[in-house]
């Protein structure tokens, strides 16, 4: 009989790809609006998930920082 | 006689998707209505503020900020939480820029500029209608989700609709305007 694998459960450390807006504003210590403003200006690129909910890139998130 | 599909009250369950949606965007029903009443607040006084910042600008103040950009600024008027209207001395006139401070960076970042105060700010505050219509449809989208995963097969769209006309309408109270009013004349440094 074949084996079947067994799904990786995922880790503790496994990083996510994208954030919420609301977990954007709570990790770079800003409001909300602070954070749809900076998607309005372009500084921060966004995704849309199913159903148009925003997210944020991680990597947006670090490139930010490392920018200013 | 009452015909049931005339009947606009929502059922039980539409009640208690509204009251867990209403809990699980408290935050952003609460911070809403301060934005956009912010927003409203300096469409109406553009013309009041940009004189404000004129007459501060005729003085030396000692508040200098300085921006990424490495240019020196004076504050002369808050705006809204970590935002104010900067204005600096240049030859023949001033700047004025809209200077928004990043505690957690602990930078302060130039949104616009421009060496007419009342331009700066119609710009300002044209892309602060922008950035709410931006957060309007993405907290619809996430009412959306919400609801969708909270109640699967069920048609809660009544309740997306009254949540969001809820963000759209709900003002603070009179005492907060009143107050956020105060705040703004406070933060006028002529």
């Amino acid at each position: 009989m074949e084996n079947i694998p067994k799904l990786e459960e995922p880790s503790a450390t496994t990083e996510r790809l994208a954030y919420s807006v609301q977990e954007s504003a709570d990790m770079l210590g800003v409001n909300y609006f602070s954070i749809y403003r900076l998607i309005q200006r372009g500084k921060l690129k966004v995704c849309r998930a199913l159903r148009g909910k925003l997210l944020v890139p991680r990597a947006e998130l670090l490139k930010l920082l490392e920018t200013q | 006689m009452t015909n049931r599909f005339d009947d606009h009250r929502p059922t039980a369950l539409e009640e208690q998707a509204y009251a867990e949606a209403r809990r699980h965007f408290a935050e952003h029903l609460k911070q809403f209505p301060v934005n956009r009443e912010a927003v409203e607040w300096l469409e109406r006084n553009i013309a009041k503020t940009a004189l404000a910042v004129n007459m501060a600008a005729a003085k030396p103040t000692k508040n200098v900020i300085q921006t990424n950009d490495g240019t020196q600024w004076h504050k002369s008027v808050d705006l809204m939480d970590n935002i104010c209207l900067c204005h600096r001395p240049i030859t023949g006139g001033a700047e004025y820029a809209v200077v928004e401070h990043f505690p957690a960076r602990g930078t302060n970042e130039i949104w616009n500029r421009g060496w007419n105060a009342v331009e700066v700010l119609k710009a300002f505050a044209q892309e602060q209608r922008q950035a709410l219509q931006i957060w309007t449809e993405d907290m619809t989208a996430q009412v959306k989700e919400f609801l969708v995963e909270k109640y699967p097969g069920q048609d809660m769209s009544r309740m997306t609709d009254g949540l969001m006309h809820r963000l759209a309408t709900h003002t603070t109270s009179h005492r907060q305007t009143q107050s956020h009013g105060e705040n703004h004349n406070r933060g006028v440094r002529i």
